[in-house]
């Protein structure tokens, strides 16, 4: 038989996705590039990160990865999606190298979704 | 198989009958002796392979003279394919068959373009079927072989073997059909079909891996070149020592198809139906092919919106396939689908489900909670646009 594809985490987080959803009046960003389709949106409290959630379309490593970003970085900074980088969720999901791309789309939704918070409250 | 799995792949492969692997085990521990020996125990092993061959060629109404032993489909359809091509290469080099074959088929075409044949391949129609004006209008006059698949792997699509074969026949064409999805389920009669070269393997129908048969009909101008060389078993065709436990297993596992041929098809035909009915009102969901000329072993669906491989996901425990199994590693679209002019979005949402003996009525009840939930949470968790 084959190995299993999908890391225990990524078949974690790809069946349980409190991330998932939609964020009335919040900060959206939205990206559709390398089969994949990715949807963000982010409350925050000056620059702090007060709620995260998303909607995509993609294969289980690209939704494991968007919800393992939420899970991550809702509390956090807007500086720190700034500076997001998809290479440690690679590595920690074990994404293989073929999906280099759909995830690289997930890190520019991410810097996109940072700057257009900076840019709403400046 | 854990007990928690709900297995619906019965097309890529089929468990071993309890009555087939207790016979395999007897002869593999009892009459172990090699068959091409020429003692007692030789023969006895001998007499075995014997058994075998007149239970195969009986299911299939033939001469057991025409059949040959392979280790698979893969390996008779390379026998047929690469050895009839040489063996008329000097009438011709022209050959025929469809993009929708199991890659056992194309691939030993490609390979044979590369030795300077010249193949066409001709386009199914949107329901997998081969129109008979298509495949009249790619034949020439150096045409030596056509090969198209009796029932296809990944959608069930049952193809019009005898009237293909009838074309072939009043055109001096040799004729091959891979029904590696076919035999033991579905009536097959070679002492009357217009085909000289039958592939066929024993773990569909519930005999072992790695043993397989070719029919090769015995007319003037049909015969193939062998593939392997070292030893003089089955008439050069097939050198190499004869396993004769799998080769009497797949004789078994003939012999009980036969005797439950329709019990078996008026099963998968109510299972078939029973999913179709629960999953069909699914908005988006369509058919690959349609319930009149498939087989009812097989039934693969495409859904609107809903991306393939995070299906497959969602569907666990359930065992299913995105498309064939030689190819299920890959997360390409299914070639066979595009070929029946799937969009790729479509194509890479083919879910096959494909039913067996044991399969039950929970099993499909199951499935068909799994697949509308699954659907439902994908879309339920996607961009407005993509869902």
């Amino acid at each position: 038989m084959s190995s299993d594809p999908y890391s225990p985490l990524v078949r974690s987080l790809f069946s349980t996705t409190p991330h998932a959803g939609d964020l009335p009046g919040a900060t959206c960003v939205s990206a559709d590039a390398q089969g994949v389709k990715v949807q963000l949106a982010a409350s925050a409290a000056g620059d702090i990160i007060t709620a995260l959630r998303w909607k995509a379309w993609g294969c289980p490593h690209f939704l494991a990865a968007t919800e393992a970003f939420c899970a991550e970085y809702e509390g956090g900074t807007a500086a720190g999606l700034l500076e997001f980088s998809a290479g440690d969720l690679m590595n920690e999901l074990a994404v293989p190298v073929t999906k280099t791309g759909r995830i690289l789309v997930l890190e520019d939704a991410v810097r996109s979704l940072g700057q257009a918070i900076r840019d709403g409250s400046a | 198989m854990s007990e928690d799995l709900v297995y619906l792949d019965y097309a890529a492969s089929t468990p071993v009958d309890e009555r087939v692997s207790g016979l395999m085990t007897e002869i593999m521990t009892r009459d172990f002796a090699n068959p091409s020996s020429t003692h007692a125990a030789g023969r006895t092993a001998t007499a075995r392979i014997e058994v075998a061959t007149e239970q195969l060629a009986s299911l299939l109404n033939t001469a057991p003279s025409k059949l040959v032993w392979t280790s698979g489909a893969t390996e008779s359809d390379n026998l047929a394919i690469m050895g009839a091509a040489r063996f008329r290469d000097n009438k011709g080099r022209h050959l025929i068959s469809m993009r929708t074959e199991h890659k056992a088929v194309t691939d030993a075409f490609d390979a044979l373009v590369r030795q300077g044949f010249d193949v066409t391949w001709v386009e199914p129609a949107a329901n997998g079927l081969l129109a008979l004006q298509t495949l009249e209008a790619a034949i020439r006059e150096d045409t030596q072989l056509v090969s198209i698949m009796h029932v296809n792997n990944e959608t069930g699509a049952i193809q019009d073997i005898a009237s293909i074969g009838q074309m072939c026949r009043e055109r001096d064409i040799l004729f091959h059909v891979d029904a590696a999805q076919s035999v033991g389920k579905l009536p097959i009669d070679l002492d009357r079909l217009p085909v000289d070269m039958m592939s066929m393997t024993a773990h569909k129908v519930y005999g072992p891996k790695g043993i397989g048969a070719l029919y090769i009909d015995e007319k003037p101008g049909c015969h193939v070149m062998p593939l392997l060389f070292g030893g003089g078993q089955q008439r050069r065709l097939r050198p190499g020592t004869m396993p004769a436990p799998l080769i009497a297993a797949f004789g078994l596992a003939a012999e009980i198809a036969a005797g439950r041929m329709a019990d078996d098809h008026a099963h998968l035909v109510r299972l078939r139906n029973r999913l179709w009915n629960g999953i069909r009102s699914i908005s988006g969901v369509s058919q690959n092919g349609d319930l009149d000329s498939t087989f009812p072993g097989i039934l693969n669906v495409s859904i609107e919106g809903i991306e393939g491989e995070s299906l497959l996901l969602a569907l666990e425990p359930i065992c299913v396939a995105t498309g064939s199994a030689c190819n299920s590693q890959s997360q390409e679209p299914s070639y066979v689908l595009r070929a029946l002019g799937r969009s790729d979005a479509l194509a890479q949402s083919a879910i096959r489900f494909s039913f067996g003996r044991p399969s039950s009525d929970q099993d499909i009840d199951f499935a068909i909670q799994k697949y509308t939930e699954a659907v439902a949470r994908l879309r339920r968790i996607a961009p407005g646009e993509a869902a």
